[in-house]
């Protein structure tokens, strides 16, 4: 080193490099595999369903109309249409889907859905006016994705809206739906027996078709009041 | 043209000059679709073209003059000034004007914020383009050209060497930004489960981007490194790296500032109502980040003038030149920013980024050819040709050219087909563990 | 062979052939090195005559231009090396007379046009010569980090070379001295071990005082350096940088180069780390 041979200062930088290049591909491996291992889809949403403070999912950037469906919009004039998760909880499975043709009006406020559930139906109203483009066929045909995934793949129609952004006013959104669906939960608890009352206190949750766990007779009733169907 | 093949192999009977002809007519098909895609859409004779177009002829012409002649050929490279405008200019200055799209990356990708999503695309376009376009300005720079790939196939690797590590980060920098944008590429040719591989990439793509981002802008300053003695010390500080890197900050945030301007004008018709309604916002939002970083890299200024104790060398031409570019070209676009952004005027915050624009420019020319040997008198300094300077103007233009191209097909601004958005809520829901997550919040905003 | 071999033993070839590209010099001349000392030449500026056959010699040595050097008025405008003059004699007017300085490239111990190179064309050769090879791409970073300024690039040509004095590498290696120090007439070029040689200005310096500038400009600037001078004036008054320290020019690099592949570690982890963080916020905010 004193100058008279030569040191390569540099000497290990090659395999320093080689070095670098096999722990990014390595870490890419470890990495992936530990932050997956954590919170995978299923497991999040079982949590999600599970959580007492949970009981009934409200994204809010979604609409919401009174009677528990929603908007999303998708373009200027285009949304998406669905049923919220309380009315899901309510109604329980469902074993028949009737929905508004294609090409068909449908007008917010008015009648437009009807599900089917142990022989009886319930009808439910559309969240704004507009024209069907289209329809969830893989609902129609399963209609138990409605239950999985009420705000995915569980929608239900497409709507060509004209006046969307008019429509959208008269809906609930952000921390007022959520605002809204506690008072619709409490309602809901001023309503229930000590049966319904037991299982929360374990820490369960409202089971799904919650409406024949207070009245097993004229649950549909109970239903369509919630629903602003009731005749 | 496995269909092609097979179809034709099930004819056996057809001739091998079938097949040619049937191969033949399938190249032609393709050439065709691709001749479709390049005409222009719009007016020819837009002030741009008619502006553009002849100068990149003539880089043309000058282009090939130079790969035959040698690199003496019309430019003012000597022995004493060895980089010239290429990698001066082009290089020096491309780069952190590129560097919008790695700091973009990490606030988009890496931070998770929403609110910049919609200027992601154009920005790594203009990176992706900018760096393919600064590798080909390298490329005319190198005076023995079939040489080039030898740093990437071992003949030899110069691992002891800054430049090595420059070159081999912007070769990967260039496929992870690529990666990046393949979506787009993908959504345009509807090619769906191709889209959903290389979406699932983006990620990856990005942490080792920003890696190798920081690592080559700080590079491109540890270039000079070894300069020491041919640079004023007024510039040369140990900490070139570092102020490099810094300044890339800003630089990349006042070019996709700038950018977007222009761009709101000349591709309104591609943008959607997304883009434009958060526009303002985003561009507030970049000018803080701006002024933050301004701000830093001033501080960072001023304690290694005093580190290197710079006041005795503040005296004549070059002192009074420091400190314009300091005070002139930083601090003052810091205080813009500043301003810009207390009094929501995009339009401050437009000149104050033309301005940071500017003082990178005389930055990186201050070490590549102003500072870089100050002591040798005018006369035999380096200033570069006209050929230099329509060469450099043609990389550009053919640059913006090929922006303008893609971003008048692929869904860059917004337009995201709707497939592709189905996908992207899904994949995000699969993320999260929730639904329609990402698209939502972002229509709540509006 | 069949094609899995063939394949398998090009797969392999071209392994080795990677692999010795980033190792192979240093594990074949590994132990060579441990014996061999660097060469260098010194040289006196007190004895140089300006005769130039030192030039003459060069140029024939390696095939350049025939200098004429009969004709003085070479000296009289400044001449620097250029891709045809691989040494040119200097001349400078001082207190003590007319000085002649003979230039050409230093032969650093740790060159910076090496540690410069991405094609290690660019060669320290442990015999003590800095040489370039074919491979060079011509990017000229080496023009841009020598301190002295010594590597040049044909320019003029389409297939350019970096040109500059090796040192007679092709001649040391058959036994022979540099062209150079061969044919200087008036001793003022002294070819040996690099340690030998310093021994040998320090005995002249000390051995007559006042006759030389005591420093043997070579010995510490730059961390050293091949050719060593001696003067009788101070070295900046005959052409020489004396401002360029004694650290070695590669180690001003060293600072980022180490840092690269730290950094290259630190920085996907810690990336990772704040997406997912970020992650995990948004999520919570979207469950609330």
């Amino acid at each position: 080193m004193e100058g008279f041979t030569y040191v390569d200062i540099f000497a290990t930088k090659g395999i320093e490099y080689i070095l670098v290049i096999f722990f990014l591909m390595l870490f890419l491996l470890f990495a992936s595999l530990t932050f997956r291992s954590k919170g995978g889809t299923k497991a999040v949403g079982r949590e999600l369903r599970s959580g007492l403070s949970l009981w009934f999912r409200v994204p809010e950037f979604l609409y919401y109309h009174q009677g528990h469906t929603w908007v999303l919009p998708e373009g200027e004039k285009i949304a998406k249409v669905g049923v919220d998760d309380f009315a899901q909880r309510l109604v329980g499975k469902v074993d028949g889907l009737e929905l508004p043709k294609r090409g068909s009006e449908i007008l917010q406020g008015e009648k437009a859905l009807r599900l089917k559930v142990e022989g009886k139906e319930i009808e439910m109203l559309a969240p704004l006016d507009g024209e069907v483009v289209d329809i969830n066929e893989e609902v129609l045909r399963n209609p138990s994705r409605m239950l999985e995934d009420p705000y995915g793949d569980g929608w239900l129609l497409r709507v060509y809206s004209p006046n969307l952004r008019a429509n959208l006013r008269n809906l609930i959104t952000g921390h007022l739906a959520r605002r809204w669906i506690e008072m619709v939960r409490d309602n809901l608890l001023s309503r229930m027996d000590y049966r319904l009352g037991l299982v929360l206190q374990d820490g369960g949750i409202p089971v799904e078709g919650m409406a024949r766990g207070l009245d097993r007779e004229r649950w549909d009733e109970l239903v369509r009041e919630f629903f602003l169907t009731k005749e | 043209m496995m269909e092609i093949g097979e179809r034709a192999g099930r004819g056996y009977l057809l001739p091998s000059f079938g097949r040619l002809v049937v191969f033949l007519l399938y190249c032609a098909g393709l050439v065709l679709v691709f001749l479709k895609e390049l005409k222009p859409k719009g007016k020819v004779f837009t002030p741009f073209n008619v502006i553009t177009l002849p100068v990149i002829l003539t880089g043309i012409f000058l282009v090939l003059r130079h790969l035959f002649e040698g690199l003496s050929a019309g430019s003012n490279v000597s022995q004493e000034f060895p980089w010239g405008v290429f990698i001066g200019f082009n290089v020096m200055v491309g780069v952190p004007f590129a560097g919008g799209a790695y700091v973009l990356a990490f606030v988009v990708y890496i931070l998770n914020s929403e609110k910049y999503h919609p200027i992601i695309r154009p920005t790594i376009l203009n990176g992706f383009l900018a760096y393919v376009f600064y590798a080909s300005a390298i490329f005319l720079d190198l005076g023995r050209k079939w040489n080039m790939l030898n740093p990437f196939l071992g003949r030899e690797f110069g691992v002891s060497s800054v430049l090595f590590l420059v070159a081999w980060h912007f070769l990967l920098y260039m496929i992870a930004q690529l990666i990046e944008f393949s979506p787009v590429v993908a959504e345009w040719l509807g090619l769906r489960r191709l889209r959903k591989v290389l979406a699932s990439m983006t990620l990856g793509a990005c942490v080792f981007g920003i890696a190798l981002s920081t690592l080559h802008q700080a590079g491109l300053g540890a270039l000079f490194m070894m300069a020491k003695g041919k640079i004023h010390p007024l510039w040369y500080t140990e900490f070139i790296p570092v102020l490099f890197f810094i300044s890339s900050i800003f630089a990349g945030l006042s070019v996709v500032i700038v950018e977007g301007s222009i761009s709101k004008r000349v591709f309104r018709d591609r943008m959607n109502d997304e883009y434009l309604n958060s526009y303002e916002e985003i561009v507030l939002g970049l000018g803080r980040a701006a002024a933050v970083s301004l701000f830093v890299y001033f501080f960072l200024k001023v304690l290694i003038f005093i580190h290197g104790q710079g006041w005795t060398y503040l005296e004549g031409g070059m002192g009074l030149w420091f400190l314009f570019e300091v005070l002139g070209l930083v601090l003052l676009p810091c205080i813009m920013f500043y301003e810009g952004v207390k009094r929501r005027s995009v339009n401050v915050i437009r000149t104050a980024a033309v301005i940071t624009m500017l003082g990178i420019i005389v930055n990186r020319l201050n070490y590549s050819m102003i500072a870089y040997k100050w002591y040798v008198p005018l006369s035999a300094r380096y200033v570069p040709t006209w050929q230099e300077v329509v060469i450099t103007l043609t990389i550009i233009f053919v640059q913006l050219w090929i922006f303008r191209f893609v971003v008048n097909r692929m869904p860059v601004y917004g337009e995201v087909p709707e497939w592709a958005r189905e996908e992207k809520r899904e994949s995000v829901f699969a993320e999260l563990g929730f639904t329609l997550a990402e698209g939502g919040e972002r229509y709540a905003k509006r | 062979m069949t094609r899995r071999e063939f394949l398998k033993l090009s797969i392999s070839g071209m392994a080795s052939f990677t692999l010795s590209g980033m190792f192979g010099s240093r594990l074949e001349a590994g132990e060579a090195r441990a014996k061999r000392e660097f060469m260098g030449v010194l040289v006196d500026t007190t004895r140089c005559i300006g005769c130039r056959s030192c030039e003459l010699a060069c140029a024939e040595a390696h095939g350049l231009p025939i200098p004429n050097i009969d004709d003085a008025s070479v000296f009289s405008s400044p001449r620097n090396m250029d891709p045809s003059h691989w040494t040119v004699v200097q001349r400078y007017k001082t207190e003590k007379g007319e000085i002649f300085v003979k230039r050409q490239c230093m032969h650093c111990n740790q060159p910076a046009c090496v540690a410069a190179c991405l094609v290690r064309a660019m060669k320290k050769r442990e015999e003590g010569p800095v040489t370039w090879d074919e491979n060079c791409m011509g990017c000229r970073y080496c023009m841009v980090s020598c301190p002295f300024d010594v590597p040049k690039f044909e320019y003029d040509k389409a297939f350019g070379r970096i040109m500059k004095c090796n040192m007679c590498y092709e001649r040391l290696r058959i036994g022979k001295i540099p062209a150079c120090v061969e044919a200087c007439p008036s001793e003022a070029l002294l070819f040996g071990r690099r340690r030998d040689l310093l021994h040998e200005a320090k005995r002249r310096i000390y051995g007559s005082t006042g006759r030389y500038f005591p420093h043997v400009y070579g010995e510490t600037d730059v961390g050293g350096t091949g050719y060593l001078y001696l003067s009788a004036v101070p070295f900046e008054r005959i052409g020489f940088r004396t401002d360029l320290g004694t650290k070695a020019y590669p180690e001003y690099t060293t600072g980022f180069l180490y840092s690269v592949p730290i950094v290259l570690i630190l920085w996907p982890a810690f990336l990772t780390g704040i997406h997912h963080l970020t992650k995990e916020k948004k999520r919570k905010e979207v469950e609330r």
